[in-house]
């Protein structure tokens, strides 16, 4: 038995969570890039307002296009939801309503991600202090999943929220690919594409994908490339593919699901047909679009099935 | 060594007060033998480091409690102070069996005062002032919940005056809070006296969310055949100040954490909850939502937190309500005075646990005697808790004195008047001492088919030296209590 109120509760603090973990490896990986990155690749912070979607919110706050303003709109701003303190914020707000199902030493973690986010997040505006702070944000998350991995039972709420966390990584990884790949595959002069190979690498590291990328591509060869290795590795937990199959998993478990799998397997079904070899810019982003809205039908389904009858306490994205 | 000394010199017993651990003399009382040679052996900077670790151990196990700020609860770091109160065994079983006496009348009042009224006829508490009680409902006349009980969770305030007697301030019979605290608290502070708790006999508390829970599933109706009953705690959501209560005993007893919009009632007055597979019925609900908040179609219309339809419901029998709607009316503070009378009536014995000479403003009498002597006396309005609207007679301005006078003999029905009690005291730590402060105690009793006393209870403590005001929303602590048998 799960309410639907606390079915929304863990749904959103599982994207919240994700999310959170994703902005900081994509930031770690472009401080990390930008660092040593040569002046003739005039590397710019923009993309990472791309890949988080908050630029419109970015420019109307007032900002500046500089580094600083970029970190701190993506690490602590209050009023992006999407900044890292304010998804672990609302993580825990969903997850404070939701404890009486949640295990108690995963609470526990959050609750240290949350202390340590709120009192910390100044290290991570430093460029010196940052590698470490968004580390830490990364690792507690992962903690935090393996705390749910052996201790909770396989029930609606687990399921729930893994529902919840591979939606949100799927969302993540197809935004990655859109702003990053996007740029190297555009026609460019000789000079820029010099580094191409290094800057291919960022993007699978933004991803936590370029170790097994490399592994695998030694054992069998290129394949389908970066691009391919993103969306359709179905080994590799982090590619769309896999997070898709994980959601189609969690979904068959829940009570009536027939619309909601509905829903994922036309995501798969388009997700299948990408040839990632043939796209250019411009087609790859067109197929990030399509893949986006597919998966936004996924929420949508899960909402009307699950969350219709929830009430107001749930802390739900506005962007979606 | 001379850290030691230092800190000897400073557990000072006060001037004024009961000092639950130290004798006037400065020796310990036989219970806190233990725990007061190895306050004395620690030092105060062992002490201050312990204190740093505990406050750190709630920050990180979040436990919170809520305070109103723009609009919206936040929650803070629950206060506490490591040192524990204790009580000794052998006194503690005199106190566990006058509640248990003083909860069998209450609830054998409310039961007959919801029916036959036979505390009325026999002229032992005036009809009027029962029926006067904001929190008497008349729409639970010739209701008979399970075991002729109402008030099946208790929340008794007891403090200990200067002669050393612990007598009963007050009964909370509505939505008493406290108890995870009570639990919590005892977890930090095995932590911080770890080597205390293997010298001596300290009673456990953590039996109390099984013994909730057991209690819960045998209110369950008697239709509810051939499956689990089904228990949910009702609460009024996240931005209540109990909110944490809420989730720690939902969570302890495995009980679904239910807001008001998560059920329903049906045409045939059964309960159910939304659930992501349909509709789900529940048996049982312990509620943590005011009898006027609970049903907008029988009390406030514009309860938000309500559910329409579930005093229909439980009416009907179909679903039990752990505390009964109504339970209240014995924890006004008028009737709380007649508390005595009424264990004589119901049981034919005489109070184990005395109440504070109280004043009744509703007797012309006692009236004219509290406004004579309104300074040397803490006025309290009936239907209040949390500590809210009372004044202190020789603490409030000559304006504030007025300002309360002149309400009572407005309303003298909702007003009481005590003696100003000087609380009895336990060492604190302080900036950079060990300080007596103020203090009192809530055990919590649960009553079914029979009768449950926590061991101790939630020990809170006015943080302000000399302050008699010892709620968590008005700047209080709380300490850990320890029922200790003694050889």
């Amino acid at each position: 038995m799960l309410l639907s109120r606390v079915a929304a509760n863990l749904y959103w603090a599982a994207r919240y969570l994700e999310r959170a973990e994703g902005t900081a490896r994509i930031v770690r990986e472009h401080t990390s890039l930008f660092v040593d990155s040569p002046s003739s690749l005039r590397l710019s912070w923009d993309p990472l307002l791309a890949v988080t979607g908050g630029e419109s919110m970015f420019d109307d706050m007032d900002n500046q296009r500089s580094e600083t303003d970029i970190v701190h709109f993506l690490l602590s701003e209050p009023r992006n939801p999407g900044s890292i303190q304010a998804s672990v914020g609302s993580a825990r707000e969903n997850l404070r309503s939701a404890r009486e199902v949640f295990p108690i030493p995963a609470w526990f973690v959050v609750n240290d991600l949350h202390l340590y986010v709120t009192s910390r997040v100044e290290e991570g505006l430093h460029r010196r202090s940052r590698a470490r702070f968004l580390g830490h944000v990364i690792t507690e998350h992962q903690r935090l999943i393996g705390v749910l991995t052996s201790t909770m039972t396989r029930d609606d709420a687990y399921t729930m929220m893994r529902l919840g966390r591979h939606i949100e990584r799927a969302d993540m990884a197809l935004r990655v690919l859109d702003v990053r790949a996007g740029q190297l595959l555009k026609s460019r002069e000789p000079q820029e594409l010099l580094y191409d190979d290094l800057q291919w690498l960022s993007m699978l590291k933004s991803l936590s994908a370029a170790q097994m990328y490399q592994r695998q591509t030694l054992l069998h060869g290129e394949g389908s490339g970066p691009i391919g290795f993103v969306l359709h590795e179905p080994s590799f937990p982090r590619s769309v593919a896999y997070s898709l199959a994980s959601a189609r998993e969690s979904a068959a478990r829940l009570p009536n699901p027939t619309p909601v799998l509905a829903t994922i397997d036309h995501a798969r079904d388009m997700l299948g047909a990408v040839d990632p070899l043939s796209l250019d810019d411009v087609q790859l982003h067109d197929t990030v679009d399509r893949l986006e809205v597919a998966i936004a039908a996924i929420h949508k389904a899960a909402d009307a099935a699950y969350f219709g009858a929830s009430a107001e306490t749930v802390v739900r994205d506005v962007a979606v | 060594m001379g850290q030691t000394v230092r800190t000897m010199a400073e557990m000072e017993v006060g001037t004024t007060g009961w000092n639950e651990l130290l004798f006037p003399d400065g020796t310990a009382r036989p219970a806190a033998v233990a725990l007061v040679a190895q306050l004395r052996q620690l030092g105060l900077a062992e002490l201050q480091e312990r204190q740093n670790l505990a406050e750190l151990d709630i920050l990180a196990m979040g436990i919170t409690f809520t305070v109103y700020s723009d609009g919206r609860g936040t929650d803070r770091a629950w206060p506490f102070d490591i040192i524990p109160r204790v009580i000794a065994a052998a006194e503690w079983r005199q106190v566990e069996a006058g509640l248990k006496q003083r909860l069998t009348a209450l609830n054998r009042f409310i039961d007959d005062l919801y029916n036959d009224q036979n505390v009325l006829h026999d002229g032992i508490i005036p009809s009027d002032i029962v029926m006067s009680s904001p929190n008497f409902r008349p729409e639970c006349m010739g209701s008979s919940p399970k075991f002729g009980v109402w008030a099946h969770i208790c929340g008794t305030d007891l403090v200990r005056d200067g002669d050393g007697t612990m007598r009963v301030l007050e009964d909370n019979l509505r939505v008493p809070s406290g108890v995870s605290y009570m639990l919590q608290n005892r977890a930090i502070s095995k932590r911080a006296f770890a080597d205390v708790f293997r010298q001596q006999s300290i009673l456990p508390v953590d039996d109390y969310p099984g013994q909730l829970r057991r209690l819960l599933l045998s209110l369950a109706p008697d239709s509810v055949a051939g499956r689990q009953p089904s228990v949910v705690v009702l609460t009024p959501g996240v931005f209540n100040s109990a909110y944490f209560e809420h989730t720690f005993l939902a969570q302890s007893m495995g009980a679904a954490l239910v807001e008001g919009a998560d059920l329903y009632v049906d045409n045939d007055d059964r309960v159910f909850m939304r659930s992501i597979g349909g509709p789900q019925p529940v048996d049982v609900i312990y509620r943590r939502v005011d009898d006027l908040f609970l049903d907008p179609e029988c009390f406030r219309s514009d309860s938000m937190l309500g559910v329409p339809g579930l005093m229909r419901a439980w009416r009907s029998g179909n679903v039990a309500i752990a505390n009964a709607p109504g339970a209240g009316v014995a924890d006004d503070k008028v009737i709380y005075s007649w508390v005595p009378n009424l264990i004589r009536y119901y049981l034919n014995e005489e109070a184990i646990l005395p109440n504070v000479a109280t004043y009744r403003c509703s007797e012309p009498d006692d009236l004219a005697y509290v406004v004579r002597n309104a300074a040397e006396l803490v006025l309290k309005p009936a239907n209040e808790s949390g500590g809210y609207g009372i004044t202190i007679g020789d603490r409030a301005t000559a304006a504030e004195l007025a300002e309360a006078v002149a309400k009572v003999k407005a309303e003298p029905r909702n007003w009481i008047a005590q003696p100003i009690l000087t609380l009895s005291t336990a060492p604190t730590i302080c900036d950079d001492r060990l300080s007596p402060r103020h203090l009192d105690l809530r055990p919590f009793v649960l009553s079914g088919q029979d009768t449950y006393v926590t061991t101790g209870g939630l020990t809170r403590v006015a943080l302000v030296e000399g302050s008699l005001i010892v709620n968590s929303s008005q700047g209080g602590g709380s300490k850990d209590t320890w029922i200790v048998e003694t050889p």
